[in-house]
């Protein structure tokens, strides 16, 4: 919707600037948060609202916005004041206020930021039953695992560009050659990082914290052999090792790797 | 399309009723506002010799719709930026001065009930007689004010909005239109070079040709300065349109849709 600072956008082959009479009523976009509705309002009362800012026609109206209650899971709900719904229950009346005008594009940004895992999990879910809508949905988020669930075709950007584009399992493959390797411990200093980091076939090397404790997170291509020497440094440095866990890279990893971070 | 537009119209002049009937804030300026001016008015103007207690019920009347166009249209604008509604209008095939249209009509209407508490007032609590000689004239000149007013509100309203937290600067409007406007004394008492500004404001026509069909006029008198009014909120309008337009497209490019 902003006017780009540089290069071009073209949705559905209309040029975002020069043609966005054309794009508008062709899409729908949900934001993440809370914001974005008449909280005085019962949610029916902003679907009718949304609907006429579509121009959506009242015979139309009254059969897609009961429709759209029972897919984002509040119908029954709809005559009740938005101040009164929870943040997850928000979200989803702004999924269905996106699909008022049944748009061809449905864009998602961060649709599930902020909200408590229940009402995370309804919002996937929801989102994930948009598949038999069969649109076309581009979702941003930060969460991987979300994104592994959601989406069939991934572009990872870093500072502004796309540095891959590629379906999970294509992304997965970025990291295929490695193991992770998350061993627990407490005090882990930045000393201890670097011994680690400069052993053998060592790819990146993390720390993360975990309430009272560390997870120190070891990308190798050494597999569960690089568990002994992580281990044995730990200990040379006077650091106790708790839980070890090997495991398979997933989408996170691939996405640490392709930014470039060590986080 | 146009029914389509005036569906939108309507849905949100009933949405924003809803809203703001519980405003307090909303309901100060429509009903205690006007009645201060009107009584204040009243004990300033009674003692001289060009007093007409129509000129205080109408004025003050007015001033109630200056303040209500004023004020609402541009915080209208704000609202839905604090809301994080206006980039979904924007976003929406939808022109947002239809919407802000909407929303000031529901305003106003609220502002016109002020008539109902100025006019017991001046009756009631001082014994003026007050009747109107041409009652469907009266309220085909003040129908045609409330639009010329709604009118300079979509020209104001995306001026002040451009920036975030703009529209502060609506306050600085309000006396000095009321003072211009002769909403409470004739223009022609004010000094000579005032004259263009009044002029170009909707009450400069609105205010007089609803005092004259109260106190029953020519009406030969009466009809010039409500096609001029009629033009004169007409011109706005288109270049409120415009404004608001370029107004869309600024926020588009400076990323003003939305303030955390």
């Amino acid at each position: 919707m902003l006017i780009p600072t540089a290069g071009q956008a073209r949705v559905l082959g209309y040029d975002i600037v020069q043609e966005a009479d054309e794009i508008r009523p062709r899409i729908g976009f949900v934001f993440g948060g809370e914001r974005g509705l008449y909280w005085r309002l019962s949610g029916y009362d902003n679907l009718v609202y949304f609907a006429n800012l579509y121009h959506v026609l009242p015979d139309v109206r009254k059969r897609r916005i009961p429709y759209l209650l029972e897919l984002v899971g509040l119908d029954g709900r709809e005559d009740e004041k938005v101040e009164g719904y929870s943040r997850g229950m928000k979200q989803r009346l702004h999924i269905a206020r996106a699909l008022l005008h049944d748009p061809q594009v449905l864009f998602l940004d961060e649709p599930t930021l902020g909200l408590d895992p229940v009402g995370a999990r309804a919002s996937r879910l929801t989102i994930h039953n948009l598949l038999a809508e069969e649109k076309t949905i581009l979702l941003t988020t930060h969460y991987m695992f979300e994104a592994d669930a959601l989406c069939q075709r991934i572009a990872v950007i870093n500072r502004g560009k796309i540095v891959a584009l590629d379906t999970p399992a294509g992304l997965k493959r970025y990291v295929q050659d490695l193991s992770v390797v998350e061993v627990e411990a407490f005090g882990i200093s930045p000393e201890a990082v670097e011994c680690i980091r400069a052993l053998d076939s060592m790819d990146m090397v993390s720390v993360e914290n975990r309430d009272q404790k560390q997870a120190l997170r070891v990308h190798s291509s050494n597999g569960g052999a690089t568990v002994a020497p992580v281990v044995s440094t730990l200990q040379a440095m006077g650091l106790r090792a708790g839980n070890v866990l090997v495991r398979e890279p997933t989408l996170e990893d691939a996405y640490v790797r392709l930014v470039g971070g060590e986080a | 399309m146009i029914l389509s537009h005036l569906r939108l119209m309507w849905t949100v002049f009933c949405l924003q009723l809803k809203q703001v009937a519980v405003n307090s804030f909303v309901i100060f300026l429509v009903i205690v506002q006007p009645l201060i001016v009107a009584l204040l008015a009243i004990y300033m103007l009674r003692d001289t010799e060009s007093f007409q207690a129509i000129y205080v019920i109408v004025g003050s009347a007015m001033g109630g719709l200056w303040t209500q166009t004023l004020f609402t249209s541009t915080y209208n604008v704000e609202f839905e930026r604090q809301s994080g509604t206006l980039e979904e209008i924007v976003g929406s095939p939808t022109h947002l001065a239809t919407v802000i249209t909407g929303k000031t009509l529901a305003n106003v209407t609220l502002a016109l009930s002020s008539l109902l508490f100025s006019y017991p007032l001046a009756t009631l609590a001082f014994g003026y007689r007050l009747t109107i000689a041409h009652p469907f004239l009266f309220a085909v000149s003040l129908l045609l004010t409330v639009l010329a007013l709604i009118s300079l509100g979509l020209v104001i309203a995306p001026l002040m909005s451009l920036k975030v937290g703009g529209s502060l600067w609506v306050n600085a409007l309000e006396i000095p239109v009321y003072v211009l406007g002769g909403f409470l004394f004739p223009v022609a008492l004010l000094p000579g070079w005032t004259t263009p500004i009044s002029t170009g404001l909707p009450l400069a026509r609105g205010i007089p040709s609803a005092r004259m069909l109260v106190v029953g006029a020519p009406l030969a008198e009466v009809w010039p300065l409500l096609v001029g009014e009629l033009a004169v909120g007409l011109a706005y309008a288109l270049v409120g349109f415009a404004f608001f337009r370029w107004f869309e497209f600024q926020a588009r490019r400076r990323g003003t849709l939305e303030a955390l």
